[in-house]
């Protein structure tokens, strides 16, 4: 049958060949707009394609939903599900689609193909479906247009000759309407085919799929085609669940984060300290990484509870405790985290600061993970979001898709402008060295380290770099105790550098070595001293004594020449007398 | 004396559209004799097309017969007349 037979019903309004690119028009879903460089090619066909279950119904209602939303009015052509779902469906994701429909802002036109309809003859017309459509856009002057699982029309029609010409025409009528819209099929591939629709029909061509890995599925999209536009052209994993859909861009990523002056306490005068006496920036990134049992999540907590008390917003995304067990645990070291949960008291004036969601790493996708942490983020705007431990993400999973996925979750959260506090599991065995490999994105990294000597175990910490803080370079001792968090200088001295126990044994071992030499120092000085007046002293007892003996010496040497004198007179005398 | 209304829904004045009415009429004029009547209103869907939305129609050409219940719907040019006559249940 010759086209030209057919009055194409309100196909003279519309001009086929628009001289000027519009504007792209957005679907109102951030994430695909941004991907799709602004939004669906304006006045032209898209072709939405997947199957069962990607969600393309989804995207098409939010499309049409979000125009409405801006003031525009829609018409939704549903070839497969019921009016009634597609509006429960509309306001189970927040549109007020029965409300829309009474006002007219939205028309859906029912066309599920009748099963109880007798076809007579080969040939049928599908000029209806162009009058009915055509119909509506007139009656709202709407610029949107949905047309859902059209492919069904080809199995409701299964027995006539011309069907495949009918379809034709009936898609060439949708690109010469020039109005926004976007066409559903299911995945398969000979029906867009058969009626060039990825080739002549659509300017546009998103397909979606469902990619099972390990048990665990994640939906992506991937625009194959967009005539006259630039679009990203990745696989984007994206989250369909009851808040609707959510996607972000892979690795359209750019470092364009905030930066920030302001400090964020740690509520560790000791670490505040470590960190140049004001504690990290806010915004930066902050990893804290350690064995089990270093205290990872008890400084995750401290920190949560300095914040919370200046007023802000904290996010705790806890991947190996309950809440309860969470609050139970810091509390024993003295961390009320109670009072800042929605539940507390609200007189304690910081409740609802503290927003705490358990996750069990194992439930979803490494991106399903990203997507969900990103959209609470985006919702809940807290200043500080904290991943406790984030390593857990990348457990029993290839390491470098855990290590990609890490670091464009780390990057996201830095633009927006929010403080991540990551902590990292390090096994028994791996000797403090890092695993997560994303030391490229880590502003502060702190870590942790048990020391197992002499019965005692003593946990250390120590800053590895903080960008743009002078840090202390030292190893301190860090301790759990009841009253809370606290951070020790350690003792250094002849031994060496030693912590805990030993540190006080040592320092008690040291007080009386000082004592010792104290008075050994004495001794020596006071014989320094009095060396000299020794040396003086018999320096003048020689000299008497040799004065002793001269004087002697004198005497006796006087004695002898009077003696002598004496005899020499007796015997001149003697001789006198006898001569 | 048996009186149907059947409403025969087109989409213009197009050559398949011309066949089914013609189809249509030998019917009802075959008919006559065993004492059926059928009175037959064509539609066109481009001058009235709110009635193709409310019938739900997505091909043409349309018959309906909408009583007696339940609704009965053949689409084509109708050149099988047994078999339209099957699919609006009007065997008499």
């Amino acid at each position: 049958m010759p086209a030209s037979n057919h009055q194409d019903p309100a196909s003279d309004r519309a001009s086929p060949h628009p001289s000027s690119p519009r504007p792209p028009t957005p679907t109102g879903l951030s994430g695909l707009d941004a991907i799709l460089r602004g939004g669906l090619p304006a006045g032209r066909p898209s072709l939405l394609r997947g199957s069962a279950g990607t969600g393309k119904t989804v995207i098409a209602l939010s499309f049409l939903c979000h125009g409405i939303a801006q003031g525009e009015t829609g018409v939704f052509v549903t070839f497969d599900e019921s009016p009634e779902a597609l509006l429960d469906h509309a306001e189970g994701f927040g549109f007020p689609a029965r409300a829309d429909l009474a006002a007219g802002r939205l028309r859906i036109l029912d066309m599920r193909p009748q099963p109880n309809e007798v076809q007579v003859g080969e040939t049928i017309e599908l000029t209806a479906i162009l009058a009915r459509i055509g119909y509506a856009l007139d009656r709202l002057e709407s610029p949107r247009l949905v047309l859902d699982a059209i492919d069904a029309l080809e199995s409701g029609f299964a027995d006539s000759a011309n069907l495949r010409a009918e379809l034709t025409r009936v898609f060439d009528w949708i690109r010469e309407r020039a109005v926004t819209c976007i066409l559903t099929t299911g995945e398969q591939a000979e029906f867009s085919a058969r009626y060039g629709l990825e080739d002549y029909i659509a300017d546009c061509v998103i397909a979606l799929r469902q990619d099972v890995k390990d048990r665990i599925m994640t939906r992506v999209l991937r625009i194959v085609k967009r005539r006259g536009g630039g679009h990203g052209a990745n696989e984007y994993p994206f989250l369909l669940d009851s808040q609707g859909i959510f996607l972000i861009p892979v690795t359209g990523t750019t470092l364009q984060a905030r930066v920030s002056s302001q400090r964020l306490p740690t509520g560790i005068p000791g670490l505040d300290a470590m960190l140049g006496g004001g504690g990290p920036y806010a915004g930066s990134t902050i990893l804290i990484s350690g064995q089990a049992g270093t205290g990872k999540t008890s400084i995750s907590s401290s920190i949560a509870r300095a914040v919370c008390d200046t007023g802000q917003l904290v996010l705790y995304i806890s991947f190996e405790e309950s809440m309860d067990e969470l609050i139970r645990n810091q509390g024993s070291i003295g961390i009320d985290l109670a009072r800042y949960s929605d539940s507390a008291d609200s007189a304690t004036g910081c409740a609802g600061t503290l927003v705490m969601q358990p996750v069990r790493a194992v439930e979803f996708g490494l991106e399903e993970h990203l997507m969900r942490i990103i959209r609470s983020i985006r919702v809940l705007q807290p200043a500080l979001v904290i991943l406790d431990p984030v390593s857990s993400l990348s457990e029993r999973r290839d390491v470098s898709g855990a290590k990609e996925m890490l670091l464009r979750l780390l990057y996201l959260i830095k633009e927006e402008g929010v403080t991540t506090l990551a902590t990292e599991l390090l096994s028994d065995d791996s000797l403090g060295v890092s695993h997560l490999d994303v030391s490229s994105m880590i502003d502060v990294w702190i870590k942790l380290r048990r020391l197992e000597n002499d019965g005692e175990m003593n946990r250390l910490i120590t800053v590895i770099k903080a960008r743009g803080l002078p840090i202390s370079d030292q190893v301190k001792e860090f301790r759990i105790t009841p009253s809370g968090l606290q951070i020790i200088d350690p003792y250094m001295g002849e031994g060496g550098i030693v912590y805990g126990t030993a540190r006080i044994a040592r320092l008690a071992e040291d007080e009386e070595t000082l004592e010792q030499l104290r008075l050994d120092l004495d001794r020596a000085q006071q014989l320094r001293r009095e060396i000299e007046e020794i040396a003086a002293a018999s320096e003048r007892l020689n000299r008497a004594e040799r004065d002793a003996k001269a004087a002697d010496l004198d005497r006796q040497i006087a004695q002898i020449e009077s003696r002598l004198a004496r005899i020499t007179r007796a015997r001149a005398a003697i001789k006198r007398e006898r001569a | 004396m048996n009186t149907q209304r059947l409403r025969l829904y087109i989409a213009g004045r197009t050559a398949v559209a011309d066949r089914a009415i013609e189809n249509l009429r030998a019917i009802a004029a075959a008919l006559e004799s065993t004492g059926w009547t059928l009175e037959i209103e064509v539609i066109d869907i481009l001058e009235r097309p709110q009635l193709a939305e409310d019938e739900r129609i997505l091909a043409t050409p349309m018959v309906i017969k909408k009583l007696p219940p339940p609704v009965r719907r053949v689409v084509g040019d109708l050149s099988e007349h047994d078999k339209v006559l099957i699919g609006l249940d009007l065997r008499p």
